[in-house]
C-alpha cells in the first residue's frame, strides 16, 4: 500500500535498517569514549577511513579479500592510533589541566593530519600499484555468505554488519556489565578522581578503553568497503555529522539512546528523504539537512546538559537586571 | 629559482594575508577572547564569498541588457560576456564592491546571529560540532544549487579594479584595499577586547557560570560577538572571491577553518597581533610551496597533503610544547593597569 504512495519505500526502510547497523557501530564507541575519558573526539571519523583503507590495501595492494583478516588487523590499527592519540596528546594535555575545549581543537589538529596522511599514502600506493586509491570501488569478501531469504536480500554488507552489530554489543554487554574490567571502565566514566583513589590503574583503563572504541569503528570501516561503491578518503567525514547527531541523541553518557538515535537518524534520513523526494523533489544528496534539523532539534528541545560543559541556560527564562 | 618575480611575490602574499589576518583576528576575538569554540568560520567566509560573486556577476550583465535567463553567468556563453562587459563602467565596478561588502557583511553576521539560538545554551563541544557541519550543508547546497553554477561555482567574476589597464597597478591597488580592511578590522577588534565587553567576554571563557553569577546574560554577549565575528568573515569572503575572481563549493572545505585555528593557536590565542603573526607565518609559507611547487616537477606525494598534514600537527605541537603561541595573551589595557605600571616603576608623581 505504501508502495504506491511512495516509490522505493521498500528500499527506503531496508537502507534505514542498515544504516541503523551502520551508525550504531560507529557511535556507540563514540559515546562510550566520551564518557570514560571526557574527550570530544573529533578524530572519531579517521577510525572509519583507516578502517575502511585497511581492507582496501588489503584488497588492492596484497590482493586479499577475506574479511575476518581485515577486521581484526583494522581493529589492531585504528584501535592503536586512539591509543597513540590518548598517550601523546590527549593525556598529557588533561595531566596540564587544559580545558575541554583545547583538548578538542587538539582532536581537530589529529583529525586534518591524519586525513591528509591517508591521502599521501594512498598517492604513495598509487605511485606502486597504479590503481586508484581515492576512490575505490565495492569490495566482494570470499568469506562473507549472502543471499536472499523470504523474498529480502541479503547483501553482504547487511550479513556483515548485522553479525557485527550483535556481537559488539553483546560482547559491550559482557564487557560493561559482567567483568571487572568493565565495571572499573564505568567507574572511571562515573568519578574518575574516586576511582583512582579506590585502587583501579585508571591510565591503563582509559587507554584500554580508547583500544576498544577505535577498534570498533574500524571494524565498521572495514564493513563499509562491501556497501559504499566508492570509497574515497573523505568517507568518515561525510558520516560525522551522523555519527556525532546519534552520539548527542544519547547525551553522549547513555549507550541504550544512542542505539535508539542511531534507528531515528537512519529512519528520518532514508525514509524522509524518500518522502521529500517524491513529493517535492528534494535532490537525495539533501540528506544530511534533515540530520542537521534533527540535530538543532535535539538541541534546542533536549539540550544535553552537562555533556560537553552546557550551562542549563532553559531555566534562564529572562535577560539578568543590571 | 629564475625569474622569481619578488613583487609579484609580495602583492599575492600580502592579499592573501590581508584576507586571512581578517579570519583569524575575529576567530581569536570568537574564540580566544569569548571561548567560542568557532569550527565553523568557513560557513560565514563562504556565505561572503558567494553573494558577492552572485550579486557582481548577475548585476552586471543584468545592467548590460543581458538576459540571464537565457545567458546565466555561469554558463560559457555568460562567461565571455562577463570579461567583455566586466571593464566597462568603474563606477559600476566600485558600487558593487561597496554593496557586496555592506551586503555581505549584514547576511553573514545575521546567520552567525541565528546560528547561535539553539547552540550557544549548550557546551562548546556541541557549538563546534553544530558550526562545523553547517560548514559541510552549506556546501552540499551550493553543489546543488544551479543558479550559483552548482559544482562549477561561478567564474570570471570582475574585479574592482578591472577597468585598470595594467596587471601590476591593479593588483597593487586590490592590495591597498584589502590591507585598508584588514586595518578597519584589527581596529575594530583591537577596541573590543580593551573595552568593558572584551573584559566580560575573558569572563565568559575563563568561568561561564561565574560570569552568569555575576549577571552577564552570556547567550547574548556570544550571539553579539558572532555577529561581529562572522559579518567580518562576510568581508574577508568578498576579498577572496574578487582576487581569485571565480568561486566553487570545494573551497569552502572544513580544513579552510582549521587553517585558521592553526594561526591563532600558533600567534597566540587571546592575543591580536599573535593572529597577525600566526596569519602572516602560515600564508607564507603557503605562498612559497605555491612559488616551488612547480619547479619540484612530478612528485610522488602531492605537497598540497604534505602542507595540511604540516598545518594538523602544528596545532597538536603547538598546544603541546608552548599553549600561549608565540605571542601570550596580555592584560586589557585600562586606565587603572597603566597607573599601575607607573607605580611599579616608580614613575608615579
Amino acid at each position: 500500500m505504501g508502495e504506491r504512495l511512495i516509490p522505493g519505500i521498500q528500499q527506503a526502510v531496508m537502507n534505514a535498517f542498515q544504516y541503523t547497523l551502520f551508525y550504531l557501530i560507529f557511535s556507540l564507541p563514540l559515546t562510550l569514549s566520551y564518557r570514560t575519558t571526557k574527550v570530544i573526539n573529533f578524530a572519531h571519523a579517521n577510525f572509519i577511513t583507516y578502517g575502511a583503507y585497511v581492507a582496501i590495501f588489503l584488497h588492492g595492494v596484497l590482493g586479499l579479500n577475506n574479511m575476518s583478516l581485515a577486521v581484526v588487523i583494522a581493529f589492531l590499527v585504528t584501535g592503536a592510533i586512539a591509543v597513540i592519540n590518548n598517550v601523546f596528546v590527549f593525556t598529557p594535555l588533561q595531566k596540564r589541566g587544559s580545558s575541554p575545549a583545547i583538548i578538542m581543537i587538539s582532536s581537530m589538529g589529529l583529525w586534518i593530519a591524519y586525513k591528509y596522511l591517508l591521502y599521501m599514502i594512498t598517492d604513495v600506493a598509487h605511485y606502486y600499484t597504479t590503481k586508484n586509491f581515492v576512490s575505490y570501488g565495492r569490495i566482494t569478501y570470499s568469506d562473507v555468505p549472502r543471499g536472499s531469504i523470504g523474498g529480502i536480500e541479503f547483501s553482504q554488507a547487511l550479513v556483515a554488519s548485522l553479525v557485527a552489530a550483535l556481537l559488539i554489543v553483546a560482547l559491550l554487554y559482557l564487557l560493561l556489565e559482567k567483568t571487572k574490567i568493565g565495571r572499573a571502565m564505568r567507574a572511571v566514566a562515573d568519578n574518575p578522581l574516586l576511582a583512582e583513589i579506590s585502587g583501579i590503574p585508571r591510565s591503563l583503563i582509559v587507554n584500554l578503553t580508547w583500544l576498544v572504541c577505535g577498534g570498533i569503528v574500524g571494524i565498521g570501516g572495514v564493513i563499509w568497503t562491501s556497501f559504499s561503491g566508492a570509497i574515497t578518503p573523505e568517507v568518515g567525514d561525510s558520516m560525522i555529522l551522523q555519527v556525532f547527531t546519534v552520539g548527542f541523541i544519547g547525551g553522549l553518557i547513555s549507550l541504550l539512546r544512542t542505539g535508539i538515535g542511531a534507528a531515528l537518524i537512519a529512519t528520518i534520513e532514508n525514509v524522509g528523504i524518500a518522502i521529500l523526494n517524491t513529493y517535492f523533489g528534494t535532490p537525495v544528496s539533501f540528506r544530511p539537512f534533515l540530520t542537521f534539523a534533527t540535530l538543532i532539534t535535539t538541541l534546542i528541545a533536549f539540550p544535553p546538559l552537562g555533556a560537553g560543559g552546557g550551562l542549563p541556560y532553559r531555566f534562564l527564562r529572562r535577560g539578568s537586571k543590571k | 629559482m629564475i625569474g622569481f618575480d619578488v613583487v609579484g611575490f609580495l602583492i599575492s602574499w600580502l592579499t592573501l594575508f590581508g584576507i586571512y589576518a581578517i579570519l583569524s583576528l575575529t576567530l581569536n576575538l570568537e574564540s580566544g577572547t569569548a571561548g567560542i569554540t568557532n569550527f565553523g568560520k568557513v560557513v560565514f567566509y563562504g556565505v561572503g564569498a558567494y553573494i558577492s560573486a552572485t550579486l557582481t556577476t548577475y548585476l552586471i550583465l543584468m545592467l548590460n541588457g543581458v538576459d540571464v535567463s537565457e545567458t546565466p553567468p555561469y554558463d560559457i556563453r555568460g562567461v565571455i560576456l562577463l570579461s567583455e562587459l566586466g571593464k566597462k563602467n568603474p563606477l559600476l565596478n566600485i558600487g558593487l564592491l561597496v554593496s557586496s561588502l555592506v551586503i555581505a557583511f549584514v547576511m553573514s553576521g545575521a546567520l552567525g546571529y541565528l546560528l547561535t539560538y539553539p547552540i550557544l545554551r549548550v557546551g562548546p563541544a556541541f557549538v563546534g560540532f553544530t558550526l562545523l557541519s553547517s560548514g559541510e550543508l552549506l556546501r552540499i547546497f551550493l553543489q546543488h544549487y544551479e543558479p550559483v553554477g552548482a559544482s562549477k561555482g561561478l567564474m570570471a567574476i570582475p574585479t574592482p579594479f578591472e577597468w585598470v589597464a595594467d596587471s601590476r597597478v591593479r593588483e597593487a591597488a586590490y592590495l591597498g584595499l584589502v590591507l585598508g580592511l584588514l586595518a578597519l578590522t584589527y581596529v575594530v577588534t583591537h577596541k573590543l577586547v580593551n573595552s568593558p565587553l572584551g573584559r566580560t567576554l575573558r569572563a565568559l571563557r575563563d568561568d561561564e557560570i561565574a560570569a552568569l553569577c555575576l549577571g552577564k546574560h552570556v547567550p547574548r554577549i556570544k550571539a553579539t560577538v558572532l555577529f561581529i565575528g562572522s559579518g567580518f568573515a562576510g568581508i574577508a569572503g568578498v576579498l577572496l572571491s574578487y582576487y581569485l575572481t571565480s568561486v566553487n563549493p570545494n573551497m569552502f572545505v572544513p580544513a579552510v577553518t582549521f587553517n585558521v585555528w592553526a594561526m591563532i593557536i600558533l600567534g597566540g590565542f587571546g592575543n591580536l597581533r599573535g593572529s597577525l603573526l600566526g596569519a602572516a607565518v602560515i600564508t607564507f609559507v603557503d605562498r612559497i610551496l605555491t612559488f616551488v611547487t612547480p619547479q619540484l616537477g612530478i612528485t610522488i606525494i602531492s605537497p598540497d597533503y604534505l602542507r595540511w598534514v604540516v598545518v594538523g600537527l602544528l596545532i597538536v605541537v603547538v598546544l603541546l610544547v608552548n599553549p600561549r603561541g608565540i605571542l601570550p595573551e596580555k592584560p586589557i589595557k585600562t586606565p587603572a593597569l597603566d597607573v599601575m605600571w607607573e607605580e611599579l616603576r616608580g614613575e608615579s608623581k
